[in-house]
């Protein structure tokens, strides 16, 4: 079997579990910060933009090893 | 890191510069239309104007000192508008065009640019000894973990905006390529071009005035 070939093919599996993998983390993470957002906002109705405003830094914190994985796929698919 | 590099993309640029543009135009537009006597009737411009300094007063500055908000406040609009019309520029209907936040080199422009302004608030709010004080807390020896927190604050601030724009444009397109060409990637463009490019807009903006709060207060 053509070495080469094989490469491409590790590559291309390599990126697909890599974003699959990594994307679960940040799924749960975020899914259980608007629980609680939504679980406050429904205690709180007043304090609904303040929460708002913190949930959304915190989902895009909780997204940030979701994104690394998007740009090591990034690299497996067009750099390797 | 091998294939991204510091390449110059003139497509990137040329929509950079009209990025730039329109938002000059825009800010003189809106200048034009203020009155020159401050107890003149309120003007429709001025009332927009109004609503949005209040607006990112309290939507993006909420909680932040009067005095350090008065000065954020041009930063903030600017940036804002800027990372929003950037990002909405990849759905336009003209050839070739793409967002220049799915470029790396842009995103992470933005996020030392940011970087480099918490320095200077720090200093500002603090002078330079009290602003390098802040590294030694909370206690002396975690001085290297501040640093590298430093490095991968800004890393992941331009990464974040570089993933989410450059993702939701190749799924677009693998979408389109795969199913019907024209009206899947047009309800796409709408959630990931004009959702997902205000959403990451504002968490830009939000994540740069958190970093210069951190330091500058």
């Amino acid at each position: 079997m053509d070495p080469q070939a094989l490469v491409e093919a590790a590559k291309y599996l390599a990126a697909g579990i890599c974003m699959g993998i990594g994307a679960i983390g940040p799924g749960v993470g975020e899914g259980i910060i608007g629980a609680h957002a939504l679980d406050a906002m429904a205690r709180q109705p007043e304090m609904a933009t303040t929460l708002l405003r913190t949930m959304v830094i915190a989902d895009a914190i909780a997204e940030t090893t979701g994104i690394y994985s998007l740009v090591v796929a990034l690299v497996l698919l067009f750099v390797v | 890191m091998g294939g991204i590099e510091l390449a110059f993309d003139p497509v990137v640029v040329a929509v950079g510069l009209g990025v730039t543009a329109a938002l000059a135009l825009l800010f003189l537009w809106v200048r034009r239309g203020l009155p020159r006597d401050p107890d003149a009737p309120l003007s429709r411009r001025a009332a927009a104007v109004a609503w949005a300094a209040d607006f990112f007063q309290d939507q993006v500055l909420g909680g932040a000192a009067p005095a350090l908000a008065g000065r954020l406040l041009p930063l903030v609009v600017a940036l804002f508008l800027y990372v929003l019309l950037c990002n909405w520029a990849g759905i336009l209907p003209i050839p070739y065009a793409v967002s220049p936040t799915q470029n790396l080199n842009v995103t992470v422009g933005l996020a030392l640019m940011v970087y480099g302004l918490t320095h200077v608030y720090g200093v500002r709010s603090k002078g330079v000894l009290g602003h390098l004080k802040g590294y030694l807390e909370p206690f002396p020896f975690l001085l290297p973990l501040n640093v590298v927190g430093d490095v991968g604050r800004t890393l992941s601030h331009g990464f974040r905006l570089f993933g989410n724009i450059l993702g939701g444009a190749l799924l677009t397109a693998v979408m389109g390529r795969l199913f019907a060409p024209v009206v899947v990637p047009a309800a796409l463009n709408l959630w990931f071009g004009l959702g997902m490019g205000l959403i990451q807009a504002l968490v830009f903006t939000l994540l740069a005035v958190a970093y210069i709060r951190a330091t500058a207060e």
